[in-house]
């Protein structure tokens, strides 16, 4: 059942990512490289939304609030690595994993190049390293019975002591404040507007955190994990779970949106020095996620709404890392 | 009435954000009245640079499908 209820919450978020054009690494290369907040917005409403529907799923019952441990190494270096890394890989970890299905090579290497080091460092020749900075990851005493367990990962409401409902009500607030308060970018010639495709993310998220914690995996949409799933299943014979299957989802949902809209190519780039920067930034992101807890994904989709401490950490770091290599490749505008 | 292009882009088969940073590129350099030509297979793109054009203040002539996922945009230098 646990792949069944990943497989769909995959199929539709593939649906919303290609439709949308959601991409992380596009929301926040284009907001210093392009004045352009547009998929920022996105990212945000969603997350902001979330705030409020991860803690009312927690009051009813139907999940445990489940922040990461804060692992300063973790999130500040891995963080930084996966920033580089999507901008030489073109995409983050969703925007890879759907334009897959949207015909890309380049993403069809990068992605492949991600799973393999991601699943390298978790479980494999570069997990030695993962463990040995593991002992510094950090947990706190739980503050309300909307977390899971005694002790959790620190939270916005965890460290200031307040309850989590508080903390999520005034940050979620001040988010709204930002997204409707000043100017949005324009994109009139997109199919669906900021709005739409942010709210359309968040019942993905929340059927995604439930069935996701009904399968024994108590946490929310996630990238990283599913694509290590998939390699060892292919690799070592362990069954798909939850989050292997939603990866596959993904990949036949955005492809199944991308051929009835007709936008589904093999496109190939002229320059061969892409497909090596795939490469390279494939392995940054599979290292960096697997060492920051998380991709941008689990991060900016699960973690964030849940006020996590070592969300907030490596979402700064990824975008840090993002805009450096932006500049590196790029150049100034 | 075929417009013909001063200068043309091939920005088929590039990773995002190459046919982007190409296009503003192009544009910061060529001329006023000047039209560029860019030729893209990337629906992400498709979006973006005209939507971004327009608000750097050029004139987005026409955006025109080719092929599957294939596109050809005309745009008048500011």
């Amino acid at each position: 059942m646990s792949i069944v209820y990943g497989l769909i919450t995959g199929l539709v978020f593939g649906f919303v990512l290609q439709r949308g054009r959601v991409c992380f690494n596009s929301a926040f290369r284009d907001l210093r490289m392009m004045k352009d907040n547009f998929m920022f917005k996105v990212g945000l409403l969603a997350i902001a939304v979330q705030i409020i529907a991860f803690l009312a799923m927690a009051q009813f019952g139907l999940i445990q609030l489940n922040p990461k441990p804060l692992n300063l190494v973790g999130a500040i270096v891995g963080g930084y690595l996966f920033g580089l890394g999507m901008v030489l890989a073109g995409g983050c970890a969703s925007g890879t994993t759907y334009r897959i299905a949207e015909g890309n090579t380049t993403s069809w290497l990068a992605g492949l190049v991600y799973g393999l080091f991601a699943w390298a460092t978790s479980a494999g020749f570069l997990s030695p390293i993962t463990k040995a900075v593991s002992g510094l990851s950090v947990k706190v005493a739980s503050n309300s019975a909307l977390y899971l367990g005694e002790t959790t990962g620190p939270t916005l409401a965890t460290v200031l002591n307040v309850s989590p409902w508080i903390a999520g009500l005034v940050f979620a607030g001040l988010i709204f404040a930002y997204l409707f308060g000043t100017k949005t970018t324009p994109r009139d010639t997109a199919a669906w507007g900021w709005v739409k495709t942010g709210l359309l993310i968040v019942p993905v998220a929340m059927f995604g955190f439930w069935s996701s914690t009904v399968s024994g995996r108590p946490y929310g949409l996630g990238i990283t994990g599913g694509w290590s799933n998939l390699l060892s299943a292919v690799g070592t014979n362990t069954p798909i779970n939850w989050e292997g299957a939603e990866i596959l989802g993904i990949i036949i949902g955005a492809g199944i949106t991308a051929a009835a809209y007709k936008e589904f190519k093999l496109r190939v780039p002229k320059n061969g020095k892409t497909f090596l920067y795939a490469v390279i930034g494939g392995a940054l992101m599979g290292f960096g996620a697997v060492f920051a807890g998380g991709c941008n994904i689990g991060h900016f989709l699960t973690g964030i709404p849940q006020l996590a401490l070592s969300s907030i950490l490596a979402s700064i770091f990824f975008v840090l890392g993002n805009w450096t290599m932006v500049r590196v490749l790029y150049g100034k505008m | 009435m075929e417009l013909k292009p001063t200068k043309s882009l091939d920005e088929r088969g590039e990773v995002c954000p190459v046919p982007d940073v190409d296009t503003k590129r192009a544009l910061n350099k060529m001329n006023s009245g000047e039209i560029l030509e860019v030729l893209i297979d990337y629906p992400l793109s498709k979006e973006r640079i005209p939507s971004n054009s327009t608000r750097d203040g050029h004139e987005v002539l026409s955006v025109e499908e080719t092929g599957t996922s294939e596109w050809r945009i005309l745009i008048k230098v500011k």
